[in-house]
């Protein structure tokens, strides 16, 4: 079964859409997806402590892993949540900028991806790769970028090369040979399954996997080895 | 039996190595799909001039890789001598506008004059949609006589108005390829315009088919469906020859 990073629940304020952990469970029996990393979209919207309360709920429920959202319109609590996830053993922290009008440039983002990165921490990064992915370069953070787009795969590229801890989803990587020049310029250590189902067409993730030019244990680190790698799981 | 009626030629100014048309034939293998129809990226991202006479070795090489003549709206006497020229080859199927690369939004009064030229010829054109614009050119389309339009894009993220596109015209039909597709859109459109005004398209060599592809398996077609938006709308829109 296929693990994916950038699982979501709750309800986007810019669509109206709404997926609760139910929902969420049913649609990935049907895409081959056995369970993922899932964040709250209350945490990255509107509260974050309790969003990511939610998170783990479900998570727990489901036999996932819990991300916390931070809000980066609220630093000082997003420092706050960052240790607070830390000890409560959650793996993964989601920074999701463009969603929160908070440009990537505001000192917030920088701290939380210092603070993940010192307390051992996978970063989710939403947002331009090649915006997001500069400023949190030179801080040894592990970073999944979950919004790189093909048309940006070169940059990407360029960064990853210079930082050993970046890595990109699968989701937007959706040209013709996308996922291979990921492979093959940087390593398919590098290349992690992201399909965001129920927000996103995750079948069309999930046919582009089928069609990879990917060896059998290229495709195992992608679709499942990678993050647990990253997480520090072993099942 | 799959035609993609959303196809590109040549080099992309992105990394990805996809310049040769073995490349084309390589994902339509991979993808079951046995022709399909294509533009010059040259022609589309640059200049008309150079890009769709380069397309001519490539069509008469690969005979499931069918033309279409990229127009730009702002240079209609260079259309027509084009068409003028390359027609009579027999290899290009359709037309294709980019809106966006040709500076011609689909409501615009450029859209109108290239619609009605192509009309003349009697070549169906591809036409880039990307937002509200796909309204705009359903109006456009009614008012052009016989021309014959195929919406790509479904409008990009404005996909929840290819039903109003839809009542306008008749002779407008749609085609959802899209890198970042939004779940469930295929399945709400066709429920909403039927599936005799769908018709597969990839966007390859940009776009793997297999994104495409993922999208209409997840809107489960019935078989019915399935006959319409494959193939069959594109081979009565485009004049392919109906496959044995």
């Amino acid at each position: 079964m296929i693990l994916d990073c950038d699982l979501l629940i709750g309800r986007d304020i810019a669509s109206g859409a709404r997926v609760d952990g139910a929902a969420l469970a049913a649609s990935l029996a049907g895409l081959g997806i056995g369970g993922g990393l899932v964040t709250s979209l209350r945490a990255l919207l509107f509260d974050a402590p309790s969003g990511n309360d939610e998170a783990r709920e479900v998570a727990a429920l489901h036999g996932w892993w819990a991300a916390a959202g931070v809000d980066l319109r609220d630093p000082l609590t997003a420092l706050a949540e960052v240790s607070r996830a830390s000890a409560l053993g959650v793996r993964a922290v989601r920074i999701a900028p463009d969603r929160q009008g908070v440009p990537a440039t505001a000192p917030g983002l920088r701290a939380v991806a210092r603070a993940a990165a010192s307390a051992g921490l996978v970063l989710l990064a939403e947002g331009d790769v090649r915006v997001v992915g500069p400023a949190l370069a030179g801080l040894g953070a592990v970073v999944v970028f979950v919004d790189a787009h093909f048309y940006h795969l070169g940059d990407f590229v360029l960064l990853a090369r210079d930082e050993p801890g970046f890595h990109t989803s699968t989701r937007l990587l959706g040209d013709v040979d996308g996922w291979e020049v990921v492979v093959s310029s940087v390593g398919a250590e590098r290349l992690v399954f992201g399909s965001r189902p129920g927000w996103f067409e995750a079948a069309a993730v999930v046919d582009r996997l089928a069609a990879a030019g990917l060896t059998e244990s290229e495709r195992a680190l992608v679709v499942g080895g990678n993050l647990r790698r990253l997480l520090g799981v072993t099942a | 039996m799959i035609v993609d009626v959303h196809g590109h030629w040549g080099p992309w100014f992105f990394s990805t190595d996809v310049a040769d048309a073995a490349a084309n034939l390589r994902v339509m293998d991979e993808c079951g799909i046995d022709v399909q129809l294509v533009s010059a990226v040259e022609a589309v991202v640059y200049d008309p001039l150079s890009g769709n006479p380069a397309l001519l070795p490539v069509l008469r090489a690969q005979p499931r890789l069918r033309g279409l003549l990229v127009v730009d709206p702002r240079e209609l006497s260079l259309a027509e001598s084009q068409l003028s020229e390359l027609l009579p080859t027999g290899l290009f199927v359709g037309a294709k506008i980019h809106t966006h690369y040709a500076g011609s939004p689909g409501g615009s009064a450029a859209m109108a004059e290239a619609l009605a030229l192509l009309a003349a010829h009697d070549l169906p054109v591809l036409v880039h949609t990307w937002g509200e614009e796909i309204v705009g050119l359903a109006d456009v389309v009614a008012q052009v006589d016989g021309t014959r339009v195929v919406a790509a894009h479904l409008g990009g993220p404005s996909w929840p108005l290819v039903p109003s596109a839809a009542e306008r015209t008749d002779r407008l039909w749609f085609e959802p390829c899209w890198s970042t597709p939004a779940p469930g859109r295929i399945r709400w459109v066709l429920d909403r315009i039927g599936p005799e005004r769908l018709m597969f398209g990839s966007d390859a060599t940009l776009i793997h088919p297999a994104v495409t592809l993922g999208a209409i398996r997840a809107a489960e077609l019935s078989a019915a469906e399935k006959e319409l938006v494959m193939w069959r709308n594109a081979v009565d829109v485009f004049r392919l020859p109906t496959p044995a």
